[in-house]
């Protein structure tokens, strides 16, 4: 089910009712929650249903255990079921086909000739965002760092809770199974800033994302010629727009409505785009994936414990597997590897140049930062390496190429993104709640009002969430 | 932070607001239509699935769309058929669709549009392309894709604005629509699409009937017509007489094989669709070669003295009025030939 569908809007008002009525008691609500966490995931494809139960299953299990057991190797061998678990339903059903397909490229380029099925395995929705957050778990128990969840109730949900289940923010246990033990109820206050929430993240998905940028994306990076080098760079401004406010959308909804229910979920997303440099676009971008690398990968590789060189070896793996978590194919890798790149020589930068940062330096150094970020974005929208290699030939200015896009299509993009780059720089040390808290309540109300009403006179067709696929 | 006031006012704003959009359009003459999408098709589709051998389906492009009317056509027939035809499209993925995926050995009419029948079978290309993303929706749709069209259909039915179309339209008027109205200077030095507009109306059960604008005003029509001629007039690739009937008559030969009627008919066209169609697709070379490759029934509005002389008021369908006359006529003589019996019960 899509938060911008209106399946949603009657799913949603229908477990609020339930959740505020006087017809169930807290535990009968987290059922209820589970069960419409359940069937908020069936919606789209029932017998995956069944990996979110097998997930659940081995990691309370295993989490049961590793919180008993003394025996080191047993605790390893537990640890070790819930990873393969995880990561085995990761490996089949999202980098299945990749590895075949790399399989036979490589018996092919040593001579053998070898042909295989395509398996056509379909792609369970949010794979990669509940099996990374209950892995968190049976390591975070593995090292101790948490107690276990108290019931299966508890777990259960925390798994599957609806608002977050399929693109995040993906949140450790310890910052929401704990919320689960007491009754949790909205305040006026709370329940409406949630619905306010709500309101962003829909404006941002369907009228920002979907409406706007969407179509001028698709169109150039669907285009099989070699475009001209505006046509070319509109694209993927068009397309750093499109992925931010559709993956920033979807995780403002989810907190807005965790909200509405007396739930607080962790930010997801703080103006990345406004990042001097790629160590701060990390604290701003997909927060909750770029700590949980951080904290179950770069970490245990070594971090910056072992000397430069390994740390910069950390970096780069985190990078390219992260790029890996994205998408099963090379292009995902390119685009993790570039952000390792970037990583790596913005720390070998740092030792020898410093910068005070100011209003003017810090404008061209977020710009500059924003520019190498649409680089990455090329091999991550693209299809193919020969679309990517186009691309950035024609942002280059390498060929001439062909005009697909009409003028106002270019100037929507660049006003919509010159915007967002502005907002994001005058939002970037403070939040969205303390700039409401400093607006008149009348003035917030029409801008709500004006969000809303956009929301409906876009529609939007139900496009799905890019991060789904992820 | 006074939120609740906040609320409020955004409450009150956005019900004024939304009712004077509302009422703005409709002052424009807008009225409250369903969108012909690809979850309306979806419907209609798995309705095959529990089909008998005495029913009846339709497939075909748009003019078999507009042109058997089923109100018409059940009275004469006593069944009413499931129109699953779809606009600017081969017929061939969705006849291909029921033959390879469903039991069916009923009545299939697959309406006849030689630029379009004839046009392909490379699954990239728009006449083949358009129909097969349908059929591929119906495969692949979710619980929650049925749920929202489900819940659209109020919403489509009683307000304009919620009435925007899946193809690009120009009346369209969410805000996709209307920005596509913005045009500033023309940088492609590509020759561009006229405006076009919808000129049909469609129930539930997808029963098509053109408009009484399209039908009476010139002017309008004239503006359908132009698509029609940039259409007509662009360049393309060349129809593939060849392996469009080879494919056809293979799932025709399996459809019969199994017990299904197949019947062909061929709708009227009417001005530069007519002269182009008699002159690029010549009947006796590819329609009539085709009726006796399938051994299919076949109806020919050129057959028909009630028919043949028949105006399409922008080329290539007939208004509403006619399409009753048009569906009356046909009904008739297929039951005349026994092509259709009523069903015994």
């Amino acid at each position: 089910m899509l938060f911008n569908s209106l399946s949603f809007i009657v799913f949603l008002v229908v477990v609020l009712v339930l959740y505020y009525s006087k017809l169930f008691n807290w535990n009968n609500k987290k059922r209820m929650l589970l069960l419409a966490s359940y069937l908020f995931y069936a919606m789209w494809n029932p017998p995956l249903v069944i990996l979110l139960w097998i997930s659940t299953i081995v990691d309370y299990t295993a989490g049961k255990k590793l919180a008993v057991l003394e025996n080191q190797r047993q605790r390893k061998l537990w640890l070790l079921l819930s990873l393969f678990v995880n990561l085995g339903f990761l490996a089949f059903f999202k980098y299945g086909d990749f590895l075949l397909e790399n399989f036979v490229t490589m018996m092919n380029a040593v001579g053998m000739d070898f042909q295989a099925q395509p398996m056509d395995i379909i792609l369970p929705m949010g794979i990669s965002f509940y099996t990374f957050q209950t892995m968190s778990y049976t390591i975070d128990m593995y090292k101790r760092k948490i107690e276990p969840a108290r019931t299966f109730l508890d777990f259960a949900l925390y798994v599957t809770f609806f608002p977050q289940l399929v693109a995040g923010p993906i949140v450790r246990a310890k910052e929401l199974i704990t919320q689960f033990y007491e009754e949790k109820k909205a305040t006026t206050q709370q329940f409406l800033w949630g619905t306010f929430l709500l309101t962003i993240g829909l404006f941002q998905k369907i009228v920002l994302a979907d409406t706007l940028l969407a179509g001028t994306s698709d169109d150039v990076f669907g285009s099989r010629a070699i475009l001209h080098g505006l046509d070319a760079w509109t694209g993927t401004l068009a397309f750093s727009g499109q992925i931010f406010f559709d993956f920033a959308g979807y995780s403002t909804c989810a907190i807005g409505i965790a909200l509405m229910l007396g739930i607080i979920l962790p930010d997801n997303f703080k103006y990345p785009y406004a990042a001097i440099g790629f160590s701060d676009l990390w604290r701003r971008w997909h927060i909750t994936l770029s700590t949980w690398l951080r904290d179950y990968l770069y970490i245990p590789l070594g971090g910056n414990r072992h000397g430069i060189t390994r740390m910069y070896a950390a970096l780069m793996i985190t990078m390219l597997l992260g790029g890996l978590w994205h998408g099963a194919a090379w292009t995902f890798v390119i685009w993790g590897a570039l952000h390792g790149i970037y990583l790596v020589v913005e720390r070998l930068l740092r030792n020898k140049i410093h910068i005070k940062i100011n209003t003017w330096n810090g404008i061209f150094l977020a710009l500059l930062t924003y520019t190498c970020v649409n680089i990455t974005w090329v091999f991550f929208r693209a299809r193919e390496f020969s679309t990517a290699k186009n691309m950035l030939a024609s942002m280059f200015g390498l060929h001439e190429g062909e005009k697909i896009l009409q003028s106002f299509d270019i100037i929507k993009v660049f006003t919509v993104i010159t915007i967002l780059f502005i907002c994001h720089w005058l939002m970037r040390n403070t939040s969205m709640k303390a700039v409401s808290l400093k607006t008149p309540p009348i003035v917030l109300g029409i801008v709500w009002a004006l969000l809303f009403i956009l929301i409906c006179i876009a529609q939007g067709s139900g496009e799905q969430f890019i991060y789904f696929q992820f | 932070m006074q939120l609740k006031t906040s609320f409020l006012v955004a409450l009150v704003l956005s019900a004024i607001g939304l009712v004077s959009w509302e009422l703005y359009w409709r002052s424009q003459g807008y009225e409250p239509t369903l969108d012909d999408n690809k979850h309306l098709w979806a419907v209609e589709r798995d309705k095959v699935n529990t089909l008998t051998a005495n029913d009846v389906v339709i497939t075909g492009s748009s003019r078999v769309l507009f042109d058997i009317q089923l109100d018409e056509f059940e009275k004469i027939t006593g069944i009413r058929p499931i129109q699953l035809a779809s606009a600017g499209s081969s017929p061939l993925p969705i006849f291909h669709d029921i033959v390879e995926h469903t039991d069916f050995n009923g009545t299939i009419i697959v309406g006849v549009t030689p630029p379009l029948f004839f046009s392909t079978t490379f699954p990239q290309a728009p006449p083949w392309q358009r129909p097969q993303s349908r059929v591929d929706h119906y495969h692949k749709r979710t619980y929650a894709n049925r749920v929202n069209h489900w819940l659209s259909i109020p919403l489509q039915e009683n307000l304009v604005m919620m009435s925007g179309h899946e193809e690009d339209a120009d009346e369209n008027i969410d805000l996709k629509g209307l920005l596509k109205r913005v045009k500033l200077n023309e940088r492609t030095g590509k020759p561009q699409y006229p405006p076009f507009f919808e000129f049909g109306t469609i129930d539930r059960d997808r029963n098509t009937r053109m408009t009484e604008r399209t039908a009476t005003d010139t002017a309008f029509a004239n503006v359908i017509k132009n698509a029609w001629k940039f259409i007509i007039t662009s360049e393309g690739p060349p129809p593939d007489v060849e392996g469009t009937t080879k494919f056809f008559a293979a799932d025709a030969k399996k459809f019969m094989e199994r017990g299904g009627n197949l019947i062909l008919v061929r709708p009227p066209s009417s001005g530069m669709f007519k002269g182009g169609e008699s002159k690029f697709f010549p009947r006796d070379k590819l329609y009539d070669e085709l009726v006796s490759i399938t051994g299919a029934h076949s109806y020919h509005y050129e057959d028909y003295d009630e028919l043949k002389s028949m105006v399409c008021p922008e080329w290539s369908h007939l208004s509403a009025e006619d399409a009753d006359i048009y569906t009356r006529v046909l009904a008739r003589e297929m039951m005349k030939d026994n092509a259709l019996t009523k069903p015994t019960n």
